[in-house]
């Protein structure tokens, strides 16, 4: 469906994107992650045709984007990053101007316009000019605009950047419904969205892929260091000198010391041990009381740290966000 | 190019551009219809137009420096450019319904013919003739002005560009007489308010149209492998 050959973009002598190939196959829900300044707006920005690559080709359905641009764009449907839109316009005027310049015939166009503003969730605002809107409605104006013409490729550039969690939620729901029947493409830098929508995941960073695969792969490229994260009480402070005790820890580390007087750490094992029954049995020995006891788990948050700075430790990471 | 063309016709009348631009037009061609008609008492409409013509040296900014400019700065140019439309569709879309509101502005001094009609006779083939030249004219200005909204983001600095660009025009054969055959609103006042087409005059406002009509697709299509 999409085929991307050795692309690389210049400006000038500095270069944005390097080298980049990858496929992606109909009915995918790919991700584009990278930190900012990575290079995901410029990938999507050569996807589209808005720009063109310096070197190196880029196929949608077999139509070259630069060389059959018309083609190539009729299967793409783009909803830009900052939600770029007529503020003049009504929003079913909008919707109608996108189908018009997407070629839906005229008998099509306003049953098509219908349903996309039914489907977006657009009904109440249709007669609203886009300028009087609120960042979410806009969003969905930007989100009809490229559903619009029934592309069969979606780019969604950072789709719930500046939406309240309510929003937030809202869209996903709707970029999951809409990856059951279309291709889609978006960019984001929220990790846990990426896992919770994408199917496959192309890591960025510097221009570079760093890498392509599935969210689950990805999570198990991190070393297991059989790390446990607890939680006590230990007014006297004894769980520093556990390691004499218990021979199978290496290291033990203060990670956040709370204001109700417990403390968390994350304690590593030096074997492919769990410790957790260990710990189990031998902290209320020490009277050391157990406020929480688990293994760390490797996130997409972790890979990602990861992959673009190889210089992070895994556990640390994970540990913080929880 | 139908659809762009619909949607920045309506977008001219949905903001205050063509209204400035339509009113502005008419009050200049009221007063020019009083001094250089009424006053004179000449029933003679080709000299309103002769003056109007230095009028869109300031005029025609209005109506082409957002062109291009305002799509550039709001990011819409992203929905543009990425539409199966080709950028030339795209451009003389643009263009044609800039003309289109120049035409409407041709229509209202009709008016004044009725009125000239009214009380003598005009001389209609002259005026029809200077109406051609003058749309030629706009033209050629729309040109040039979709020109200089194409090459920068700044509104502003797109108008003080075309205003800067029409004055060099105006004012050229004063500098060098020889200039004076390319000084477009020169050569429009020696041909067309006088009744004579020549092909010297089309195929200058023609070519000077069509050139930076390609200027303005080229920096465009330009803009797309360097941007």
């Amino acid at each position: 469906m999409i085929q991307v050959k050795n692309v690389t973009k210049k400006y000038g002598s500095f270069v944005a994107i390097k080298n980049f190939s990858f496929e992606i196959k109909h009915g995918e829900v790919i991700g584009l992650l990278g930190p900012n300044g990575a290079g995901k707006s410029t990938t999507m920005n050569m996807l589209t045709g808005f720009i063109e690559p310096s070197e190196g080709s880029i196929t949608i359905n077999g139509n070259d984007i630069v060389k059959n641009a018309s083609e190539a764009k009729k299967s793409i449907g783009y909803m830009p990053e900052n939600v770029p839109l007529y503020l003049d316009l009504t929003v079913k005027e909008f919707v109608k101007y996108m189908a018009e310049l997407k070629f839906v015939c005229r008998k099509e166009r306003n049953k098509q316009v219908e349903e996309i503003i039914k489907e977006t969730g657009l009904q109440e605002v249709e007669n609203k000019l886009i300028r009087n809107l609120s960042r979410g409605y806009k969003q969905r104006v930007s989100m009809a605009g490229a559903l619009v013409g029934k592309p069969e490729i979606l780019i969604l550039d950072e789709p719930t950047v500046g939406l309240d969690p309510k929003q937030i939620v809202e869209i996903r729901e709707l970029i999951k419904k809409l990856g059951k029947d279309h291709t889609v493409i978006i960019s984001s830098h929220i990790l846990s969205e990426v896992s919770q929508i994408c199917e496959k995941v192309i890591i960025i960073n510097k221009g570079e892929i760093v890498a392509i695969d599935t969210p689950n792969n990805l999570e198990n490229m991190v070393d297991k260091n059989n790390s446990i994260i607890v939680t006590v009480e230990d007014s006297e402070n004894k769980i520093q000198n556990l390691n004499k005790k218990i021979k199978q820890i290496s290291k033990i580390e203060l990670i956040k010391d709370n204001q109700d007087g417990t403390k968390q750490y994350v304690i590593y094992a030096n074997q492919n041990i769990d410790l957790r029954k260990t710990l189990f049995d031998i902290l209320p020995k020490e009277n050391i009381t157990i406020f929480e006891l688990r293994k760390s788990e490797p996130t997409l948050e972790e890979a990602f740290m990861k992959l673009i700075n190889k210089d992070i430790e895994g556990g640390n990471e994970n540990v913080g966000n929880n | 190019m139908w659809a762009i063309i619909k949607k920045e016709v309506k977008s001219y009348f949905l903001s205050p551009i063509a209204y400035i631009f339509i009113g502005l037009f008419l009050l200049m061609s009221s007063i020019f219809f009083y001094l250089d008609v009424y006053v004179s008492g000449i029933v003679n409409l080709e000299y309103m137009f002769y003056s109007l013509s230095t009028i869109l040296t300031f005029v025609i900014p209005i109506l082409t420096m957002r062109m291009f400019s305002e799509e550039r700065k709001t990011g819409t140019e992203q929905i543009l450019y990425t539409s199966p439309r080709s950028i030339t569709s795209i451009v003389l879309g643009k263009f044609i319904s800039a003309i289109v509101v120049m035409v409407v502005c041709e229509i209202c001094t009709l008016l004044y013919l009725a009125i000239l009609m009214y009380f003598g006779k005009p001389h209609i083939s002259t005026i029809l003739i200077t109406l051609l030249g003058f749309l030629l004219l706009s033209m050629a200005y729309i040109a040039f002005g979709m020109f200089a909204s194409s090459i920068t983001e700044n509104q502003i600095i797109a108008g003080v560009i075309t205003i800067a660009g029409f004055l060099v025009i105006w004012f050229m054969p004063g500098f060098y007489d020889k200039l004076s055959i390319f000084s477009l609103i020169n050569v429009f006042s020696n041909t067309f308010p006088q009744g004579i087409i020549t092909y010297q005059a089309i195929t200058l406002f023609m070519s000077f149209t069509i050139l930076f009509i390609i200027l303005t697709i080229t920096v465009i299509a330009r803009r797309k492998s360097v941007k």
